[in-house]
């Protein structure tokens, strides 16, 4: 999502300010950014298919949700989403792709496995409790498998954090990962339906009220 | 515990019936014996020494003709402080299963490698290595399979410590 | 006596002398474990010269979980659910193997409800997981469009298993001395429905993939593995079926209620990717077939003969059973003490294990290209190598 100044006179027009702009440039890259998450082909065990299931196959559709791109290699994704059990061995290579990864990057962390180490927690040599003893994850979605509704409930939960600015590595901000447990009752319309609604709410910016929101710095107030 | 399903009670006074294919192996006479444990199929145990020898000819004879290795595990008695190797046959043109079964001390899990018999030995044998800890003689590529080359211990030996496993096992019901 | 121990650098230095002084040409390669052509986290090491594959070191153990350690402290009740994240794409078959092996073991005979229940099940969860592997087969040698047309198709078994079972992927559905839940009154219709819808789907399967040149060239005297190879290197399953040896467990040792049903087995010829492409292409068709003879026959009965507050103790002894999966033989071995409701030792044979190790054999002197070819004909489920 670009800003093109000929396109958007009248948004920008309403704008008052050149220190008011920046920061609702924020909310802008913001906005783009969570629309446009490209996740990362990374899948260890089951949660894989039911990750596949969402991603590829045309009855769960996630390009609703702008990130149907699925890359490959690292460098190129902004979204990891940990679909499977992470054991010993795998560890240091699932740190190395999150750190191959360009900023800004976001975790999703799907299943029992990567939230505590589910089925395998207990007289287990190998399977490390949770993969944020390895890498800072933004979003929990729990199920063994989740249905790929849950992962779109947790991919739109990341969505909003984002427009909020709040992810779990900026400090002070948020220390723990969201749960997002789909709540019962919840079909993909409700989540298409939450998620056009809130991209109309994102998209009209309310300026009178955000001015009033703000706190200026002196002399800048008009 | 009242209501345990319980093993079905086998009368004591019938006598073990052989089966026609460990006689079969038997006769070999390459120091096979009746299984002494109990077993859902045909079932021998020969000492590690002559293991070799025996598997050889179990594939080459042509009445047995076992030309698959389906399965090789091992079964760590530690009451008994042996290592049982576990070895299952099977049999393309008979269709028919055998267990052959060979214990080594826990101390010294030496056991010459069955490779030159069935290629699939070479890596259900580095599983046996990488878990327990099996020493394969004339192996020839002996090495872990699951594990990081550096780990220390084989995992899956009844008296294996680990800092980082969690060792709680849920109460029993009483 | 003494052994050595190698290591995987060791190992590539063995490798890599053995080509003689120092060759500018060869080189090793990781491919993997992260890597989109291996379906999930499958390491293999390639020795390459120029594009031309000298040898394969596959590298498994990055989702070895430990398993058969949790097995044994576990009863075999709980033991069951485990079993789910091995081969999630057999879930059902890998329930009915712990399943049977207790039932076998307890002398406990299942009714004929249950039975069919089961082989109607293990039946859909096999064309379920063909169908994924013939999209996940079309996306790796370049087509896109029949990842879209499987998983479409999936969607409608996986809706039947949800509706009765409520889980889509890991189903924890069979059970020692039963099932979990008893049908749901709509399954019956649902699953003529759904035989019905893909029936011509596998025709149609065939018109947009097998047809096609590319896949033919891709896949025809590619990867060629003889029978005796296979045999001796433990290959079960659909790829040991395309070498030409007729080893189906359904038709050898039937279980289930397959000796009451008409099915053909699929034998290839040649042992290449072509054939065992077309093997389980055939094998969709037959199982569709078994589906249809069972599930107008479903007889009345209970659903659970075991009650599941009872302890499960297995006499003590050695026990092996097995049964065909959508990827080969899965045996169980159960090694109890008779008196403890936990096994002393219970052990996987997994078909994927066993499989693997044909890749270095079919695969040498062949192209980079080619092994894709052959780890998607093979159809690799990672967690039941590495378990």
């Amino acid at each position: 999502m670009g800003l093109t100044p000929e396109k958007e006179t009248p948004f920008i027009e309403r704008l008052p300010g050149a220190n008011y702009m920046l920061t609702r440039m924020d909310q802008v890259i913001n906005l783009a950014r969570s629309n446009s998450l490209w996740p990362l082909t990374f899948g260890t065990s089951c949660c894989a298919i039911e990750m596949m299931m969402a991603t590829g196959a045309s009855r769960h559709d996630i390009a609703r949700f702008g990130a149907e791109v699925a890359r490959p290699s690292p460098r190129q994704a902004d979204l990891l989403i940990i679909a499977g059990t992470i054991v010993k061995r795998m560890a240091p290579r699932l740190r190395t792709l999150y750190e191959q990864m360009a900023e800004p990057r976001y975790v999703i962390a799907t299943g029992a496995c990567t939230i505590s180490g589910g089925p395998f927690i207990y007289q287990s040599y190998t399977t490390v409790r949770g993969a944020d003893e390895i890498i800072p994850v933004d979003v929990y979605v729990p199920g063994c498998p989740p249905r790929p509704e849950g992962l779109f409930y947790g991919i739109l939960t990341l969505q909003r954090m984002i427009k909020q600015g709040e992810t779990v590595r900026r400090p002070g901000i948020r220390s723990k990962p969201v749960m997002s447990a789909l709540p019962p009752n919840i079909t993909m319309n409700d989540i298409e339906a939450e998620m056009e609604s809130l991209l109309r709410q994102e998209a009209d910016i309310d300026v009178e009220k955000a001015r009033k929101e703000r706190d200026w710095p002196t002399g800048l107030n008009h | 515990m009242s209501d345990a399903i319980t093993p079905p009670e086998v009368p004591a006074s019938e006598p073990p019936k052989q089966d026609a294919l460990v006689t079969q192996v038997i006769v070999l006479g390459l120091g096979a014996e009746p299984y002494a444990r109990k077993a859902d199929c045909p079932a021998v145990q020969v000492s590690a020494t002559q293991l070799l020898p025996l598997m050889t000819r179990l594939r080459d004879d042509a009445g047995l003709a076992f030309d698959m290795l389906t399965a090789h595990t091992v079964v760590d008695r530690l009451d008994a402080n042996i290592f049982e190797l576990v070895y299952y046959l099977y049999s393309l043109n008979h269709r028919k299963r055998l267990l052959v079964s060979s214990s080594i001390p826990r101390e010294n899990p030496v056991v010459s490698t069955l490779t030159p018999v069935w290629k699939i030995a070479e890596f259900q044998e580095r599983e046996a290595y990488d878990l327990f800890g099996i020493q394969y003689d004339n192996h020839p590529d002996l090495r872990r399979v699951f594990l990081e080359d550096d780990w220390k211990g084989f995992p899956l030996r009844k008296d294996y410590k680990d800092d980082f496993m969690l060792t709680h096992v849920i109460e029993e019901e009483s | 006596m003494t052994v050595a121990i190698s290591s995987l650098l060791n190992r590539i230095r063995v490798s890599d002398s053995a080509s003689g002084p120092i060759d500018a040409k060869e080189y090793f390669i990781n491919m993997g474990p992260q890597h989109p052509a291996t379906h999930g986290v499958l390491r293999l090491m390639l020795k390459l010269e120029g594009e031309t594959i000298r040898e394969v070191i596959p590298v498994p153990g990055y989702i070895h979980r430990g398993i058969e350690k949790i097995g044994e402290s576990v009863n075999y009740r709980q033991f069951v659910h485990l079993t789910d994240r091995m081969d999630y794409l057999s879930a059902m078959m890998n329930n009915w193997a712990v399943a049977m092996g207790v039932e076998r073991a307890t002398n406990t005979v299942m009714n004929d409800r249950i039975e069919y229940i089961r082989t109607i099940f293990a039946e859909l969860e096999r064309i379920q997981s063909h169908m994924l592997w013939w999209g996940v087969l079309g996306m790796d040698l370049g087509a896109f469009t029949p990842f879209l047309y499987g998983f479409r198709d999936r969607e409608k078994i996986t809706d039947i298993f949800e509706e009765t079972v409520g889980c889509r992927l890991t189903m924890n559905y069979i059970q020692p001395g039963g099932l979990m839940a008893d049908i749901h009154p709509n399954f019956v219709t649902r699953v003529k429905e759904a035989m019905a819808y893909a029936k011509p789907k596998i025709d149609e399967y065939e018109e947009l993939l097998s047809g096609n040149v590319i896949l033919q060239e891709r896949t025809k005297n590619i990867g060629v593995l003889s029978g005796a190879d296979a045999i001796s290197l433990g290959v079960t399953g659909p790829p040991l079926r395309a070498s030409g040896v007729a080893y189906d467990l359904r038709k050898i040792e039937p279980y289930g209620v397959y000796d009451k049903v008409e099915f053909r087995t699929a034998v290839g010829s040649v042992g290449d990717c072509w054939d065992r492409y077309w093997v389980r292409v055939e094998e969709m068709r037959q199982s569709i077939g078994i589906v249809e003879q069972l599930i107008d026959n479903i007889p009345e009965g209970k659903f659970m003969l075991m009650k599941p507050a009872k302890k499960i103790i297995i006499p003590e002894g050695v026990y092996y059973n097995a049964i065909e999966t959508a990827r080969g033989v899965l045996g169980m071995v159960i090694a109890s003490d008779g008196k403890s409701d936990k096994p002393v030792r219970i052990h996987m044979r997994s078909p994927n294990y066993n499989n693997l190790w044909a890749v270095d054999s079919m695969t040498r002197g062949s192209r980079v290209g080619d092994l894709v070819a052959n780890i998607s004909s093979l159809d690799f489920v990672v967690p039941d190598i590495d378990r």
